[in-house]
């Protein structure tokens, strides 16, 4: 890895030179097949004719005001990004730092909600500066928690976190103040389209600079791929190249923002492209012409997304779906690639929590469940009562006795529906996690980070958009399909040298990302106005569920749990290392199929029972394995109890705050598990940084 | 150790809790009664669904969970009890305002069950896009009649039957008759106007649009669209060359796309709520704007704020009102 990012001795200018203008021969080709696409009749033909002066008056005005400003807004946001990406990359030496995967993006996006929303309006400049420092706050929280961002996976994993945080801060946002930002919940996945230059002109003169300031820098940047310690033999100055080069990158991505929204994973592409063809050409690895040449594949990306979109779709089909959404489907694929060549880094990083040595006694374990069994029993209880109508204990007395008033008895039944499927939904996320995670022995390792929610997520959307009336039982078997089939392509994708490694965790949020993009361009195809839809789905939703909807959770949680059960020592074991149950017996390969399959069935049915739900399933075996130690059969019930009480206490906030709205609980998840999981990357960074 | 006081601590807190909790907002019921006390003979309606339902006599608490069916309530005499969002109901509808105590039941897309079931209603009039679970529990607590608010293939006969189902169900039909007819009378006296003044035949590109940051996302109401049909029957031609959705007859396009129109009416509407009129301080010296026909013409109509176009006769007499009187004077 880190050797694609030092910089060669030898450097041909001729074959640099043939490179570079093979990038701008496909960008140029690129654009001219992006101008004769869009809503009106006018076609290459008649772009023709302008040249040679035969066109029409409206010709070119369909030219200057609507194609060049999609254009030059696809060129401004594609180059800064690319070059963002190229820097980032450089000055964290690690493939995966772009500004997604920093949440400066998000950072910025939000920032830019927020104005919406607190119905500040500002103009272009200004709104760029608060993007920046946004993008800025975001970049720099992911660097302290990730502990300095040199290894790949804390610095993702960080990333992610703080990025789900701020996006579920973005749809409170958008929920609370819905007048105030129509239209933004479509802008936040990154559209082109432009009603004029305005904030294109505004915003390629601070992007020229920008990137011309990084080429300035290209010799230092350079030297510092050399090592720290070189680099200050040979004069260059560490901490400072750093910060400017990370302050300007962030200036890029902000412009980027304030112009398209979030357009996903350029960044992360287009120096992925570049390194792609390094090998070939040497000199490509100078940053004098990495970062040009990195701009140029951003643009070449967010062009080619979009020339995709409308020749798969149409001129309409281009309005409808965001090319953001698009590029971040590229970006997962290049994420997979580059994570599937990282070597193996060594030894398993673990979390100190999740390695706890210390043999915690018996009666420790007895007051942690009884004060965890209180808690959950407390907040379950707090659920029933709290709510658009307020009740008593009384009231779900008579209800339970089948006693109730007709108001109360129909407030129940629609209120413990939600909440049983909050705590099922809860501790078999939290289940599935533990065994996951043990699994792997990767402290790291989750359903929903390494893409099981979201295959299960995807195949689930698929098959209620194509049998709309589908029952629970074969949405739930969809989803296990689902599930099976993504745990299959990412433990496929990541078994070379074993599993437990980064490379996991790496792909896994690579088609985590990719299915969160699939889900919304389905939703966004074919049912664009649903915005209930894709809330329950990507953010995850207890809103009108029913008891039949919570019975497979139920059933699948007693048999995996039973399972479980007996499998706990089988479980610690394979917890341990490799040899140790291969000596005791235990058959290694069949029995991680078997409880792996068993995690990802119970992952499908939390997902069919309220759509996607964040950081439950790495948040709970952790807290659960601090309190009670590694053993399962400790970890497990306490873990389920922690899940269920962390999506009830969510599920019964978002239900109450803005009753007779509501918010999606899987949206207070992330924004409840988030903190957590930045104190227990921030705690563990010097363990392994 | 700690973790033992902790323990004890937590435990009293859970106890003061559930004992400060305790009593109750409802008394139990005692013999189960039958909600409504019929009046009258009973009525018995066919949903969208196909589902039959019967009423003990004409339904008066009603909850409406789609502003046209909330519309056709008010204009009919019926001022239900709920209504999902009120606010933006009142910013949008103008036809049939909503009085004092009309509680707010939640957003359109995820009403709030608990807040149906405090009104204690004895019918909920529903779109049929809610989600099926929450039908479920609505059906516990009162009968719902599921409503198919929009049907591009016949847009008004949809509306006609809609207006005589809530009609029914509300026992109400004379009053729906009456503005059925009055309805019918507002349209042929509009066509006339039109007629009159020369513009039979005219064509019209009705649209609204949105704006967002530097983008401006415009929805053409096509053929099929209860916009499209009502103007049709005013003497009007749709000008919108691409089709629109089976329900609403609604598409999508941009700025560039509106050069496909020619020489047409550019009919829009929006709200105040929204912020800039999107048209023309949104594409204020857009070049493609100003090279259309219909703009150099100065054929551009705002309507006024508050006509629901997906709404009733109500709202669409007040559409006839206002289109008649923009292009015909």
């Amino acid at each position: 890895m880190q050797d694609a990012l030092v910089a060669p001795r030898v450097a041909s200018r001729a074959t640099v030179a043939a490179v570079a203008a093979l990038g701008v021969a496909i960008v140029l080709l690129l654009s001219a097949v992006h101008l004769t696409q869009g809503t009106s009749g006018v076609a290459a033909a008649d772009l023709l004719a302008l040249l040679t002066g035969a066109g029409t008056d409206q010709t070119a005005a369909v030219l200057v005001a609507s194609r060049l400003p999609r254009l030059l807004a696809g060129v401004v946001v594609g180059a800064a990004l690319g070059a963002a990406g190229a820097a980032l990359q450089s000055i964290t030496r690690n493939a995966l730092a772009a500004p997604d995967t920093l949440a400066v993006n998000a950072g910025a996006h939000l920032v830019i909600v927020a104005c919406a929303a607190f119905g500040l309006v500002v103009p272009v400049e200004a709104s760029a500066l608060l993007a920046f420092a946004g993008g800025l706050g975001a970049a720099a929280l992911v660097f302290g928690i990730s502990g300095g961002g040199t290894g790949p996976t804390r610095l993702v994993l960080a990333g992610s976190a703080v990025s789900l945080a701020l996006f579920a801060l973005v749809s409170v946002l958008i929920l609370l103040f819905t007048e105030e930002t129509t239209g933004l919940y479509a802008w936040g996945s990154g559209q082109l389209a432009q009603i004029g230059l305005g904030s294109v002109a505004r915003m390629a003169p601070v992007v020229l600079l920008g990137i011309v300031a990084l080429v300035a820098l290209g010799r230092r940047l350079d030297v510092l791929g050399l090592g720290d310690d070189t680099a200050v033999v040979l004069g260059v100055p560490v901490r400072r190249t750093r910060v400017v080069a990370a302050v300007l990158a962030v200036l890029l991505s902000a412009a980027a923002v304030t112009v398209a929204g979030p357009v996903g994973f350029v960044g992360l592409c287009a120096p992925a492209v570049v390194r792609l063809f390094a090998p070939l050409v040497p000199g490509l690895y100078r940053h004098r012409m990495l970062v040009p040449m990195s701009a140029l594949a951003g643009v070449g990306v967010v062009l080619a997304a979009d020339v995709l979109v409308r020749l798969a779709l149409g001129g309409q089909g281009g309005i409808e779906v965001p090319t953001g959404v698009v590029t971040t489907v590229f970006g997962a694929v290049v994420l997979v690639a580059v994570a599937r060549r990282f070597r193996d880094s060594g030894p398993v990083r673990q979390a100190p929590a999740a390695r706890s040595g210390r043999l915690r006694d018996r009666r420790t374990f007895l007051v942690v469940t009884a004060v965890t069994l209180a808690l959950t029993v407390a907040v379950t209880a707090g659920s029933l009562l709290l709510g658009d109508a307020f009740l008593l204990m009384g009231d779900v007395a008579n209800w339970v006795a089948g006693r109730a008033g007709p108001v109360t008895t129909f407030v129940l039944d629609a209120r413990v529906p939600r909440v049983l499927a909050a705590l099922l939904a809860g501790a078999a996320l939290a289940v599935a996690g533990a065994v996951v995670q043990s699994v792997c022995r990767n402290p790291l390792a989750e359903p929903a980070l390494l893409g099981v929610s979201g295959g299960a997520g995807v195949a689930a959307v698929a098959m209620i958009t194509i049998v709309p009336t589908v029952g629970v039982w074969t949405l739930t078997g969809s989803a296990a399909l689902g599930a099976l089939a993504a745990s299959a392509l990412v433990f496929g994708l990541a078994a070379r040298g074993g599993l437990a490694t980064d490379r996991l965790v790496l792909v896994g949020v690579g088609v985590s990302y990719g299915s969160m993009a699939l889900i919304t361009l389905m939703i966004v195809f074919t049912d664009p106005w649903n915005e209930a839809k894709a809330l329950t789905w990507l953010a995850g939703s207890t809103y009108g569920r029913t008891f039949p909807q919570v019975i497979p959770v139920a059933v699948v949680l007693v048999l995996a749990v039973g399972g479980f059960v007996r499998a706990r020592d089988e479980l610690d074991l394979l917890a341990l290392d490799d040899d140790t149950p291969r000596v005791l017996g235990v058959p290694l390969g069949r029995s991680r199929l078997a409880l792996l399959a068993a995690a990802a069935v119970l992952t499908a049915t939390a997902v069919s029972a309220i759509g996607l739900l964040a950081f439950v399933g790495l948040v709970a075996p952790h807290a659960a394995r601090a309190l009670v130690g590694a053993r399962h059969a400790r970890v497990l019930p306490v873990a389920a109890m922690l899940g269920g009480l962390l999506v009830c206490l969510a599920d019964v906030l978002g239900r109450t705050v803005i009753a007779p709205a509501q918010l999606p609980a899987g949206t207070l998840t992330a924004l409840i598990g988030t903190p957590y999981f930045a104190w227990l990357l921030w705690r563990s960074r010097v363990a392994t940084g | 150790m700690r973790g033992r006081r902790i323990g004890v601590a937590l435990g009293a807190g859970v106890v003061a809790l559930v004992l400060a909790a305790c009593g109750t907002t409802e008394a139990p019921a005692g013999t189960p009664t039958s909600p409504a006390p019929a009046s009258g003979a009973q009525i018995s309606v066919t949903d969208a669904r196909g589902k039959q339902i019967t009423f003990g006599g004409p339904a008066t608490r009603a909850v409406g969970l789609e502003w046209a069916l909330v519309e056709y309530l008010v204009t009919l005499g019926v001022m239900p009890v709920g209504v999902a969002d009120v606010q933006g109901y009142s910013a949008w509808v103008q036809a049939a305002p909503l009085t004092e105590g009309v509680r707010d039941v939640g957003v359109r897309g995820e009403p709030s069950i608990e807040a149906i079931a405090a009104l204690r209603p004895d019918v909920v009039f529903a779109a049929s896009d809610v989600n099926e679970g929450a039908l479920t529990q609505l059906e516990a607590i009162a009968p719902v009649v599921v409503v198919r608010d929009a049907d591009a293939s016949d847009p008004l006969g949809q509306m006609r039957r809609n207006v005589e189902l809530v009609a029914q169900v509300t026992g109400k039909q004379a009053e729906a008759d009456q503005m059925l007819a009055g309805f019918d009378s507002a349209l042929a006296e509009g066509a006339q106007r039109i007629a009159a003044a020369g513009l039979a035949g005219r064509r019209i590109a009705f649209a609204d649009g949105y704006l967002d940051g530097g983008r401006l996302s415009i929805r053409p109401f096509t053929e099929g669209s209860l916009i499209e049909t009502v103007s049709q029957e005013l003497g009007l031609v749709n000008a919108w060359p691409m089709a629109g959705d089976e329900n609403y007859g609604l598409a999508s396009t941009d700025v560039e796309g509106l050069t496909t129109l020619g020489d047409v009416e550019f009919v829009y509407w929006t709200n105040k709520v929204e912020g800039a009129d999107p048209f023309v301080e949104g594409l204020a010296g857009n070049a493609v704007w100003q090279s259309l026909p219909f703009v150099q013409a100065g054929n551009v109509t705002r309507l006024p704020d508050g006509i629901w176009m997906f709404g009733g006769p109500a709202s669409m007499r007040q559409y006839v009102d206002a289109i008649t009187a923009a292009l015909a004077g």
